[in-house]
Formats: structure tokens, C-alpha cells, sequence
């Protein structure tokens, strides 16, 4: 007896239900335990998971892009600086899936890794243009190391379970 | 053949963009657009921003609003169980509580008569705020980000709150309104990195600057502001500043009351933190108090006959309280005393302010009495 495993689009769907969590939930008085990592950043994952799942079109930046910008709103800051980064996520991460020929486990965390290094340095340039010199982007260096430690976890529900099964984004058709 | 369709060439060369590769780009560079446009801080993008935020108000409000009415249920329905123990705790508690009652009053009766003799001005919570006027507002928002610790009040202009009101809590304070909406207003946190609050010690009266970090207790910074005003009060001062010691607002700069508790200060490494009252416990409720800053004198003349604002005037201004009023016109013209053959060496450490000090009426110097410590 096998399990069916669910389908492409409620992974997707519950993969954008987490991240509208994970930017509306921390913005909630309702105790500091939402407001921990990975939460604030946990659109991180699926900026990546959409682009190494191959979502080519228009829907995943332009998601990507309203959440962003939603958490410019709730986080007080100026609009812009979320969707920036949660961008960047998505192009680093559609850069990676054409360089991975075989993606596999190790491949997609090394990759999801190398992701949030270079949101870290685009966070880093962006934010004081932003918010002022007196910024530190040493609170999302940290909030998006335990985001790419806890990758693996919810790799699921943004790519196929068995990464021999799904599609192959660097594979040449 | 879909995934072909969605597909771009790009002319000039055989690679191929992605569309959403490209609109992913287009919206990244709208983005930095978008910042670059909001460093102005124009007002329309302010309005946004006050509208954006009484719009989440509203949703936070909805939102937290079952989460608020079930909050502590289950412990309240818990202590049941165990409520005669706990009348008997309470009970013993309050016996001892009434002893140590008794020695507290003895002990503020005792310090009353200490401060009249010495004539100590009292320390008033909040000194030149409007606490009879403040406004009670739930928070329904918090910043959620890892950049800003900001957050979001339900009273805003309809309730008369406007920027750079204080925010505090039972315990302490919480930060100023930085941004008023109809119906909401945002606060800035005292731990947000933007944050410079000008603070001193309760006891040791030592002055310091608070920097807000947003992720670790803030730092207390005194070297810099010593080297701004680099007094040897001050110097002592940051040398006495003890560990526990109650950090309160000092009120110098003119954008937070004097007297306001802000935390009490640790020891962290080689410099001082401040551990925030108002963090002793979730913040829900905060008290918005009226307080307009005090504008500088330059801001708002007022019509004085006095001297005018040079160094040599300054002195008679300081002096002007203590020393017979000078005279509007010299009633004796000075002579000129005879020279003499050897004139007396002058003092070294000789103050202007004596020099000014000295009686019209007396005979005229040897030589123009001019200050000379001028600068």
C-alpha cells in the first residue's frame, strides 16, 4: 500500500499560506513566540522553493513582490526594502537551479544557504540606503542563518518530496 | 509547447529570459526606486504609510481579538482548583506586606525631612508632561521585521495624539509617536536602533545617552556624550554610576520629560546596558502622554531689552541677578589717574566676571577695563 503524495498545487498552496504567516503573524501582538526566527523570514523559503521548483512565470515575483511589500507596511519601514530582498531570494534562486544539474538534498540546502548569504549582503547595501546608516543587518543575518538551518524541514512544501520525481530545473530540454 | 510559449528571446543574442526572471529584475529595480524616492520622506509618502497604517490597525485588531478574549482562560480555569491554597498564600503575603508598609512610610517620612532640609527639588514622574491628559491605547500591532522595533497603538489624531507624544506602561517607559494616523499611531521603541534618549542615573545623577541595538538590551553610552560636553562632573559621574541603579529620563535635549523610569542598569562586558522596565512583561496597554518638546529660544524670541548676545554682555547677563544694575549713562566722566612708575603685576587668573563686577562709580583703571577672556 502506498501514500500519495500530495499534489503541486496544495504544497503550493500551503507553502503561501506559510508565508503570509510568517509575515502577519510575528506583526501581531500575541507574544514574542511568533516574532522568533525562522519566522520573519520564512518567505525566504519560499522565494527559493519557487524558483528552484521552475516556477517560471509571472505569478511567483509578483507574490513574492506584494508580500514584501506588505511587510514594508506592517514593519513601520519604507516601501521597498522586503520586496527587494525577497527578489533577490528568487533570482539567486533561479540562478542556482540552472547551475544544479542533479539537485538533490545536500545541493538544494547548499544552494538555499548560498541564498540567504547574498540576501545578507543585499541587506546590508539596501538597508541603510533605507533605513538610515545606524541600521544593524546583523538581526536578519541571524533570523536568515536559522531560516537556511531549518530548510530542509519544509523543503516539502515548496518542491516535490522525492527530487528524482520532480522536474529538473537545470536539465538541458 | 506552454512552457516554450512562456519564454522570451532575447533580441541579439540565443540566451532566453524567463519572464518571470525578467519581471522579478523590473520589480527589483521598482523596488530601489521606491526607497530611493521614500529618502525625501515626502509627505505624500508619509500619508501612505499613516493610511497603510490604520489600515493593518483595523485588522490587527480583528485579528487579535479572539486571541485577546480566550487569553489566560486556561489559567484562570487552572487556579481554580487550587484557590484556598492560594487565599492562604496571598493571606501570609499580605502580613508581611503590612510590616514592611510600616517601614517603608517611616523611611519616605524620614527622606521628606531629609529633602526639605536641604530643599532637594522633588523628582515628579514625567516632569512637564501632561499626565492628567494621557491617553490609554491598546497596541494591535507589532513591527515584525528584524530592522525596526516599532509599534502600533489604536488611538491616533481623533484621540488628540500627536508626534512626539510618550509612550509608557505601568512599568516604564516604551518609546515616542513617531507617526499619527486618524486612528492609529506608530511608536518607536526605546530598543529600536534609531533611538537616542537622553538618560541619568537616579542616584549617581550621572548623565548618558541611550542607544537602542533592537536585538540586545540597549547600550548606554557615556564616553560620547562626555566628549560632547566634557565636564568633570560628568567624568566623575560615569565612574560612580552603580550597578542595579534606576535609569530615568533626564530631559536634556527637550524631546522626553525629565524623570520618566527607564530601566535599571547592568554591567555588560567594559561598557553599561540598561534592562528595560518596560519589558518586564508583554506590552498591551500604554499610556500616551502629551509632551511637546522644548523648542529652542532661537525658535521663539521673545521682545527683551536686555544686552545683546556677545561674550561681553553674557557676562553682565550672568551677572545681572547678583550685582548692582549698571548705569545707563556715566554720571562722572573718568579722569585720567596719574602714571604710575611701577604699576602693581596683574593677577593671573583673573576673571571677567569681577572685572564687571566692579562698582561704576570707582575710579577708573589704569588701563580700559576690556576683558580679555574673550572667546
Amino acid at each position: 500500500m502506498s501514500s500519495r503524495a500530495p499534489s503541486r498545487r496544495v504544497l503550493r498552496a500551503w507553502g503561501l499560506a506559510l508565508a503570509l504567516a510568517s509575515v502577519v503573524l510575528p506583526a501581531l501582538p500575541l507574544g514574542s513566540l511568533f516574532a522568533q526566527p525562522p519566522l520573519p523570514l520564512a518567505v525566504l523559503w519560499a522565494a527559493y522553493g519557487w524558483a528552484a521548483e521552475d516556477e517560471s512565470g509571472w505569478r511567483a515575483p509578483l507574490t513574492l513582490a506584494v508580500l514584501g511589500l506588505l511587510h514594508d507596511q506592517l514593519a513601520g519601514g519604507p516601501y521597498g526594502l522586503f520586496p527587494v530582498l525577497y527578489l533577490a531570494a528568487y533570482l539567486v534562486g533561479r540562478g542556482a537551479a540552472v547551475v544544479m544539474s542533479a539537485p538533490n538534498l545536500i545541493s538544494l540546502w547548499g544552494g538555499f544557504i548560498f541564498t540567504t548569504a547574498v540576501t545578507i549582503a543585499v541587506a546590508a547595501l539596501v538597508a541603510p540606503l533605507a533605513l538610515g546608516d545606524n541600521v544593524s543587518v546583523l538581526p536578519y543575518a541571524e533570523a536568515a542563518t536559522i531560516t537556511a538551518v531549518l530548510f530542509p524541514l519544509v523543503r516539502p512544501l515548496y518542491m516535490s518530496t522525492s527530487a528524482s520525481m520532480r522536474p529538473q530545473p537545470g536539465l538541458r530540454r | 509547447m506552454a512552457r516554450r510559449r512562456s519564454v522570451v528571446r532575447r533580441a541579439g543574442s540565443g540566451r532566453r529570459i524567463a519572464p518571470g526572471v525578467l519581471l522579478a529584475i523590473v520589480l527589483v529595480i521598482g523596488g530601489l526606486g521606491l526607497i530611493i524616492t521614500q529618502m525625501t520622506r515626502s509627505p505624500a509618502g508619509q500619508a501612505a504609510q499613516q493610511a497603510g497604517d490604520g489600515a493593518a490597525a483595523a485588522a490587527g485588531r480583528v485579528a487579535t481579538g479572539p486571541a485577546r478574549a480566550g487569553e489566560g482562560f486556561l489559567e484562570r480555569l487552572a487556579s481554580m482548583w487550587g484557590a484556598s491554597e492560594r487565599i492562604e498564600q496571598l493571606e501570609r503575603e499580605n502580613r508581611e506586606l503590612h510590616a514592611w508598609r510600616e517601614l517603608a512610610e517611616r523611611l519616605a517620612e524620614r527622606n521628606a525631612r531629609y529633602e526639605a532640609l536641604l530643599r532637594m527639588p522633588g523628582d515628579a514622574f514625567g516632569e512637564g508632561a501632561d499626565i492628567s491628559n494621557s491617553i490609554a491605547a491598546q497596541l494591535v500591532l507589532d513591527s515584525g521585521g528584524p530592522f525596526t522595533r516599532t509599534l502600533v497603538a489604536n488611538a491616533g489624531a481623533d484621540h488628540g495624539v500627536r508626534v512626539g507624544y510618550i509612550a509608557v506602561n505601568e512599568n516604564g517607559l516604551i518609546g515616542r509617536v513617531v507617526s499619527v494616523g486618524q486612528r492609529s499611531a506608530r511608536i518607536l521603541m526605546v530598543d529600536d536602533y534609531n533611538s537616542r534618549i537622553p538618560v541619568m542615573g537616579e542616584a549617581s545623577r550621572v548623565r548618558a545617552v541611550l542607544a537602542g541595538q533592537a536585538t540586545r538590551p540597549p547600550d548606554l553610552y557615556t564616553a560620547p556624550f562626555q566628549m560632547q560636553a566634557p565636564r568633570l562632573d560628568f567624568i566623575v559621574g560615569a565612574q560612580s554610576l552603580r550597578e542595579g541603579e534606576r535609569i530615568i529620563t533626564s530631559g536634556d535635549g527637550g524631546l522626553f520629560p525629565r524623570g520618566i523610569p527607564v530601566g535599571v542598569a547592568r554591567r555588560s562586558g567594559d561598557g553599561w546596558r540598561v534592562a528595560l522596565a518596560a519589558s518586564q512583561q508583554p506590552i498591551d496597554f500604554v499610556r500616551i502622554l502629551p509632551y511637546v518638546g522644548i523648542e529652542r529660544p532661537e525658535d521663539a524670541p521673545v521682545a527683551d531689552d536686555g544686552p545683546p548676545l556677545t561674550a561681553a554682555s553674557s557676562f553682565s547677563s550672568i551677572g545681572r541677578e547678583t550685582m548692582a544694575p549698571p548705569p545707563t549713562a556715566p554720571t562722572v566722566m573718568p579722569t585720567q589717574p596719574p602714571p604710575r612708575r611701577e604699576p602693581a603685576p596683574r593677577p593671573q587668573a583673573q576673571t571677567p566676571s569681577v572685572e564687571v563686577a566692579a562698582p561704576p562709580a570707582s575710579p577708573a583703571p589704569a588701563e580700559p577695563s576690556q576683558p580679555e577672556q574673550q572667546e
